[in-house]
């Protein structure tokens, strides 16, 4: 009887101590960034205003109003995360949330209440969610295209619904837009926070416990990993991934209720730009584009990044340098997301 | 046994490549949309108005080339909107004047306009030689990328604008290429550029070996290399070009305009993208032809003329696109479908 042996590679002391600082770095860089990015911004103006003066990065007053802004951004990226880690994509969901702020300040205008209007927004992030993924899983169209294709689509319908002439869904001549609007995103609740900000917390832990403790978020990883391997074990795949696009779609419209409460009016093109924040997010936090690997919190760490470089660019350098900085951070974000995901694949 | 239709025996004799079947259906498509046009919209028909549509989305089938071999690779580029707006962002600063006006955005390097437009294309080469080392060396998503790119390159041509335009203390010469016409004829040397290159593009795709890799590395990318083929270096050229035809574009477009824009070319590489889809392109793998863009360019043109004419907002533009981008890619699969159970 002859036995085989599988060739074992001997590693030594080095290669473990490497591996493990490795996974170190991976486990906790981003707050790291984040760090690095909060300290620099603080000290820019130090000489000028200190460290929490009035004008400080620090400052309370600053604080409060980038939480208040990064609402959107913490509402939808951890669902975006979710999908990207079961290896699918969305690229829609900028004109997703545009459409829902749409819808919801329509609505309100017209003399709907707060919740049933927020209740019916939801209901169009469902069928937003719906359409994404039928496309991708049952028409089998490639993700990109798919979303590119409902990226236009919602934009266009969006742009139809606000009347000729105007601009965005806002208060006229003859009809104006209630108060309460701004209740949700501008009312103080605590601290200076406004209830859409809590919302958007409560979202991110629903999200977290997701990811790390239910079947859902093992299957996503599964699916990512490799699709086949989930689908033969009996995984059904078309029923998970389509389930994550609904909760995008969902996470999208109720982003663009916030943001529709914060500006008191629908924009058509309010949330553009929001799919490659959203994978900048992503990208910070790890995620493997192909999916398979990745984490909602490191997602938001991401996510906070992108609005302290947002906010802070805004207070330092003339508006004209952001989208050249937001370019190099998502290349950035790239680089480093292949340094220490890709690591040593050939 | 499976009846099959007549058109489809005929064919089986001298088959007719996949590619020309898909480009015959679309423009079987087209004919059916201008002759629909032509019912609802006044005028449509008049010669002026042909020759508006076959020609007033030339820099569109130049973006569509570049795109178009990508897409059969199996990648996009996304960045050439961006940079078309920073080439001519560029050929308008490095000749303006250099002490021309008080206001810094009407000075600029004063160089020669043959050196500023060479050195605004080296401006192009190095974007796209940054989507290949990225795309083919790192092996990132070339969607991720290449809308990284592209905000890099409009973002640097928004620095140099800072957010506004370049259009003050040209030299004379700038605004020559891009609206002078061939003497005797009104056919614009932009659109001459654009035919030259599309029967260029056509040539390398089907009879040289540059073109038939390209199809392979589409068809399975792993199979390419191991049969020796070198994709990374395949992969930075076809960047380098695609990122060339969209600075050749931008530079005209610039000279047609007399200004540098930071702005210009917002949503060109989606537009490029959706031409090469309503060609028969596909993403899929290894399969498509610059004919068949060229042919989708037609149809979009078609349509949004048709619109303009029947007074429709442009905001009509977004959807119309998304539901014919749609509609086209499921039809072409349908047809393909077809021909292989056949």
């Amino acid at each position: 009887m002859t036995t085989m042996k599988a060739p074992v590679r001997e590693t030594s002391g080095a290669d473990e101590r490497s591996e493990a600082l490795r996974a170190t770095v991976k486990k906790y860089y981003i707050y790291v960034v984040l760090l690095v990015i909060v300290v620099t911004f603080s000290l820019i103006k130090v000489g000028e205003v200190g460290l929490f003066g009035r004008g400080a990065f620090l400052s309370p007053a600053s604080l409060i109003n980038m939480l208040r802004i990064s609402v959107p951004i913490l509402t939808l990226s951890g669902a975006f995360c979710l999908l990207m880690i079961s290896g699918y994509i969305d690229l829609s969901v900028g004109s997703a949330m545009s459409l829902s702020a749409v819808v919801f300040s329509l609505m309100i205008l017209n003399g709907f209440a707060f919740l049933p209007a927020l209740l019916l927004t939801l209901v169009v992030g469902v069928g937003m969610g719906l359409l994404n993924g039928f496309n991708v899983m049952k028409l089998r169209i490639t993700p990109v295209i798919a979303t590119l294709v409902t990226l236009n689509l919602f934009k266009g319908i969006a742009l139809l619904i606000v009347p000729d002439g105007t601009s965005a869904i806002k208060s006229t001549a003859t009809q104006k837009m209630p108060a309460f609007i701004n209740y949700y995103a501008r009312q103080d609740v605590v601290l200076g926070l406004p209830a859409s900000f809590f919302v958007a917390v409560a979202v991110i832990l629903v999200l977290v416990i997701v990811q790390r403790k239910t079947i859902l978020g093992k299957y996503a990883a599964a699916i990512g990993g490799n699709r086949t391997a989930a689908e033969l074990s009996g995984i059904n795949v078309v029923k998970y991934v389509w389930l994550l696009y609904v909760v995008v779609g969902v996470f999208a419209a109720l982003a663009g209720v916030a943001r529709a409460s914060y500006m008191s009016l629908g924009d058509p093109l309010s949330g553009d730009g929001m799919e490659l924040d959203c994978l900048i997010a992503v990208l910070l936090g790890g995620t493997s584009f192909a999916g398979g690997e990745g984490s909602v919190a490191k997602t938001i760490v991401g996510a906070l990044i992108i609005v302290c470089i947002t906010t802070g660019l805004m207070t330092v350098i003339p508006a004209y340098w952001q989208v050249v900085a937001k370019g190099s951070v998502l290349l950035l974000a790239v680089v480093l997301n292949h340094v220490l995901i890709r690591g040593r694949k050939a | 046994m499976e009846s099959t239709k007549p058109a489809q025996k005929a064919l089986k004799g001298g088959r007719m490549s996949n590619e020309t079947l898909i480009s015959l259906f679309m423009i079987g498509v087209l004919v059916v949309v201008f002759l629909i046009a032509c019912l609802f919209v006044p005028n449509f028909y008049k010669p002026q108005n042909i020759v508006n549509i076959l020609t007033n989305n030339w820099y569109i089938v130049i973006l569509g080339i570049g795109v178009s071999f990508l897409l059969v690779t199996g990648n996009f580029d996304m960045s050439v909107g961006g940079v078309i707006a920073l080439t001519g962002v560029l050929s308008v600063y490095f000749c303006q004047a250099t002490n021309a006006s008080r206001n810094v955005l009407g000075n600029g390097l004063g160089l020669p306009y043959g050196v500023a437009i060479a050195l605004a294309l080296l401006g192009a080469v190095t974007v796209g030689g940054l989507n290949a080392f990225f795309i083919a060396k790192l092996k990132v998503p070339s969607i991720i990328v290449t809308l990284g790119t592209m905000m890099l390159a409009r973002g640097v041509g928004q620095v140099i604008t800072q957010g506004a335009q370049r259009n003050t203390s040209l030299p004379k010469v700038f605004g020559i290429i891009g609206n002078a016409a061939i003497p005797g004829t009104s056919l614009k040397i932009s659109v001459l550029i654009m035919i030259v290159l599309l029967i260029f593009a056509f040539f390398i795709e089907r009879k040289t070996v540059f073109g038939r890799r390209t199809y392979q590395i589409g068809a399975n990318q792993e199979a390419a290399r191991l049969s020796g083929i070198k994709v990374a270096r395949h992969l930075t050229m076809l960047y380098i070009f695609s990122a060339l035809l969209a600075g050749i574009t931008g530079i005209l477009l610039a000279s047609e305009y007399k200004a540098g824009l930071s702005g210009r070319a917002m949503g060109y590489e989606f537009d490029a993208l959706v031409v090469a889809l309503l060609g028969g392109v596909s993403i899929a793998g290894g399969f498509g032809s610059v004919l068949g863009m060229f042919v989708g360019a037609i149809l979009l043109s078609v349509m949004t003329t048709a619109a303009t004419g029947l007074l429709l907002s442009p905001d009509w533009q977004f959807t119309l696109k998304a539901v014919v981008t749609f509609v086209a890619i499921l039809a072409q699969r349908w047809a393909l479908d077809r021909r292989s159970r056949g």
